[in-house]
């Protein structure tokens, strides 16, 4: 349970950290592009918890997948369920790219660096979280 | 690996993403979508939308073969589920920055949720390893 809580608030620390330098300084021209797509910046201010929320969210359960042992061990298996959890949510990307009219080069920039931190999201789990018991090898 | 299992969760997967995307996302909700048109195309670009699901479908498939290697329904349907709350995540994020409805939060967030362990159930009844490995305690 202490390393659960451990591996949850590092990851959540380097998400939340990466999702600030990524959405509100790297990327903050090309939302400017489609202001009507976005809340005003009061509004999303007001707002901001459901940020750390989601964030908290995305983090417990990639841990708890981790800890439920469906990874097996070590940074190596968290890193590899991080990529396949990121492909597959490129795949939604795409899929919501479909039907709302985000720029095409910030479903690129969202999938490139989505992949990025789930990788290290995922070492920093695995490297911390140490399963009692592991499913698989 | 059991390729031929494999195909054939892959396929099921990826025609149960799309039909219950289409049900819900397109049908169940469309009052509420039709509420904010201006964050959605008047008509889903298809081509990116079925490439989306195929993607989605074949690293969903890869993610339960690979962490549920015995397979079985209850297992890959519990990974369904967390993997859901992974994707549920962005949903609330997408919330706090685009002028969505709480109405339409809660319609992503359910729906993501029952589509992957509906999802992984299907994966995990359809796919049996060539030869099972045992499983570690």
């Amino acid at each position: 349970m202490k390393r659960f809580i451990i591996a949850f608030i590092a990851a959540y620390i380097f998400m939340f950290l990466w999702g600030w330098l990524l959405n509100g300084v790297l990327l903050k021209d090309v939302y400017a592009e489609t202001p009507n797509l976005w809340r005003s910046q009061s509004e999303m201010m007001s707002l901001f918890h459901w940020i750390i929320i989601g964030q908290a969210l995305v983090i417990f359960a990639f841990v708890m997948i981790y800890a439920c042992g469906f990874a097996g061990g070590g940074a190596a298996a968290g890193i590899r369920l991080g990529i396949l959890l990121e492909i597959a949510a490129i795949g939604m990307r795409l899929a919501i790219y479909a039907v709302q009219p985000f720029p095409g080069k910030l479903i690129v920039y969202g999938s490139v660096s989505g992949l990025i931190e789930m990788v290290i999201v995922g070492a920093i789990v695995g490297a911390i979280y140490k399963p009692a018991s592991a499913r698989t090898s | 690996m059991n390729w031929q299992k494999f195909f054939t969760a892959f396929m099921a997967a990826f025609i149960f993403l799309f039909v219950f995307g289409f049900l819900w996302y397109g049908t169940l909700m469309r009052g509420a979508h039709e509420e904010v048109q201006a964050l959605f195309r008047t008509k889903p670009d298809f081509p990116w939308l079925i490439l989306g699901h195929i993607v989605m479908a074949f690293f969903f498939t890869t993610l339960c073969v690979r962490f549920v290697p015995a397979g079985g329904l209850g297992a890959s349907a519990t990974l369904g589920i967390l993997v859901g709350l992974v994707y549920a995540g962005p949903h609330l994020i997408s919330f706090a920055v685009q002028p969505l409805t709480t109405k339409i939060l809660c319609g992503w967030i359910v729906g993501a949720v029952i589509q992957f362990a509906i999802a992984g159930a299907i994966v995990g009844a359809i796919y049996k390893p060539a030869h099972p490995r045992p499983v570690r305690s």
